[in-house]
């Protein structure tokens, strides 16, 4: 089951960063080709905007494992250790249930689009619009888990600048 | 019916309910009391794929943590201490430009606070500063860079603004121009001080010709990048989202393959820290585009107006409360949100008192910066105090002088509009 997780996770990680160095690489190639060639890519721009929902929303998805979501956290310092983790629960289950209708709100989104006919030779609109509902369908998921995890603990650098320079190994943590 | 739904939402809130999740149910239950159905939210929220100003966000985000991770900071250090140390209170002052220029490109402030203050704090002490005031002045420059370009929360307030089709139109560029001067008051006012503070210490030996050329060789694949991207973005050159692009790629090449001192293996976790951020904005941004909507819709910004009125007759006044308001807001919402939230209700009241568009955005951002280390729960108290292991009543009490000179900026941002506006039209 863990063993599972981690290869999950590896997964999540592999998508997000491949789709964040394509936008890097396609927004770059526009660069060039317009200010040295003259050209660009007439489908570029389009696609950099869908990598932008795409990567959102999968850096969203990996915000919840972190528990990284912006909130406030006034009261929750104040309150007593059983009354944070029933805190916890209630809101992070309160997430999930909004994940989980904006999964099927806009998995009916999608679906009129899959029954409206396309046009032959351009990329279907339930395509790009597709993230939304899987996304939205695994933060669901993953807040009702979370709910019940402890809190995440991850520190904001991966190398701190603080400790020696460079080669620090830095422990493998999913 | 209404009041108990935001009872319960307003109790979720307090408790630590992720952002998004509230503003996704307002929008929701307001959309259903307004007759539209639930995929009305999404298709709203889906418009985050129609906004080309976006792109920028994940590029330059993904710059900024990318130099965050390497040796980026210390070398900046390095450079400007070389240039400048030897200035009365050069030191405070190269703390001031460095965290400054470095917010600017991660548009991350607790990220700087991480980055720098653990190179800067040690070399400020060393040359015999205050504990008190280098604790002060690194907690409040953390915030300094966020009216710079290319800060981010610039770029999300033209987003957000652009929503509401003023006249004058709010331009991403118009922005980052108006952000220079009165980022630059805050440099100054800041460098003033620090001089000042520093009259007794003892003098600092000026660096060889050897060491200054040895710290510009070191800094040389760093060095060109600030003067790309400002001279690109101010002289109208590159747009925001080319400079983003040229930045990212340029970063990534640099960290990765020439210096290498972000491994490869290493990238995706640090892609993945970045894109956390990124997504965590975004997705709060997705939702409150739904609920600009039905505000709209509801007349919800007229009737606040209306309401307002009552009170508040002029333009100085409402800019006064505004301030205040800001703070609060600041601090409760850790700038970002902040924007995202406040702007669409705020914006449309403060153009039936006349404001600029584009001075607003500057009003807000000047005193966002401030409310993410004001007491009791801007954010950057808590992460000073975790960085430089000191409690967080000790921290706010060393920022104390800092909060007097901001606020002092602030204010100087909030009457003047000519400051922001010299440079934007």
């Amino acid at each position: 089951m863990s063993r599972l997780l981690v290869v999950l996770n590896w997964i999540e990680n592999a998508i997000l960063a491949a789709l964040v160095l394509l936008l890097v690489g396609l927004a770059g190639a526009q660069i060039v080709l317009r200010d040295f060639f003259d050209t660009g890519i007439s489908w570029a721009d389009p696609l950099m905007r869908n990598l932008v929902l795409w990567t959102g929303m999968l850096g969203a998805l990996a915000a919840v494992r972190d528990d990284k979501h912006i909130a406030l956290d006034v009261l929750q310092r104040y309150l007593a250790p059983v009354a944070q983790k029933i805190a916890r629960i209630v809101t992070l289950v309160f997430a999930a249930v909004v994940c989980a209708a904006m999964a099927w709100y806009c998995f009916s989104m999608v679906k009129i689009e899959l029954d409206s006919a396309n046009q032959p030779g351009q990329i279907p609109a339930w395509l790009p619009e597709s993230i939304l509902p899987v996304a939205f369908g695994l933060m669901a998921l993953r807040f009702a888990l979370r709910a019940f995890a402890p809190p995440a603990h991850t520190p904001p650098l991966l190398h701190d600048p603080a400790q020696a320079p460079a080669v620090t190994q830095t422990p493998a943590q999913s | 019916m209404i009041w108990l739904i935001a009872g319960v939402l307003l109790l979720l809130a307090a408790l630590g309910a992720p952002l998004f999740a509230l503003i996704a149910a307002i929008a929701l239950v307001g959309f259903h009391f307004a007759g539209e159905p639930g995929t009305a939210v999404a298709i709203e929220f889906y418009r985050l794929a129609d906004m080309p100003a976006l792109i920028a966000i994940p590029l330059f985000t993904l710059a900024g943590y990318l130099l965050a991770e390497s040796q980026a900071p210390r070398r900046l250090v390095r450079l400007t201490n070389a240039m400048f140390g030897w200035l009365p209170g050069g030191l405070a002052i190269v703390s001031v430009c460095a965290c400054t220029l470095f917010t600017a490109f991660t548009g991350a402030t607790g990220v700087t606070l991480v980055a720098l203050g653990a190179v800067l704090y040690p070399a400020l002490r060393q040359a015999h500063y205050e504990e008190r005031f280098s604790l002060g002045l690194l907690t409040c420059a953390g915030s300094l860079g966020l009216l710079l370009v290319p800060s981010m929360p610039l770029i999300l307030y033209g987003v957000v603004a652009q929503q509401f089709h003023t006249t004058p139109p709010v331009a991403i560029d118009a922005l980052f121009k108006a952000g220079l001067l009165p980022c630059l008051l805050m440099i100054v006012v800041l460098s003033a001080y620090s001089a000042w503070q520093a009259r007794g210490l003892p003098e600092a030996p000026k660096s060889s010709a050897r060491e200054v050329w040895a710290a510009v060789k070191d800094a040389a694949w760093e060095l060109p990048l600030p003067f790309v991207v400002l001279a690109g973005i101010y002289s109208g050159r590159l747009a925001a989202s080319e400079a983003a692009a040229a930045t990212a790629l340029y970063v990534l090449i640099v960290t990765v393959l020439i210096r290498r001192e972000i491994k490869f293996g290493e990238l995706p976790r640090v892609i993945r820290e970045a894109m956390l951020l990124v997504g965590a904005i975004l997705i709060v941004l997705g939702f409150s585009l739904a609920l600009t909507n039905w505000l709209i819709d509801a007349d919800v910004p007229e009737k606040l107006f209306a309401a307002l009125q009552a009170g508040i007759s002029s333009k100085v006044v409402f800019l006064l409360a505004l301030n205040l308001f800001l703070l609060v807001f600041g601090m409760l919402l850790e700038g970002f949100p902040a924007i995202i939230i406040l702007v669409p209700l705020v914006l449309p009241v403060a153009l039936h008192y006349g404001v600029d568009p584009v001075h607003l955005g500057i009003i807000f951002l000047a005193n966002l910066q401030i409310g993410i280390f004001l007491p009791p729960v801007g954010m950057n108290i808590f992460i000073a105090s975790a960085r430089f292991g000191r409690p967080a009543t000790t921290i706010v009490r060393a920022s104390l002088p800092f909060y007097a000179l901001l606020l002092l900026c602030v204010l100087i941002i909030t009457y003047v509009p000519e400051l922001s506006l010299w440079l934007a039209r």
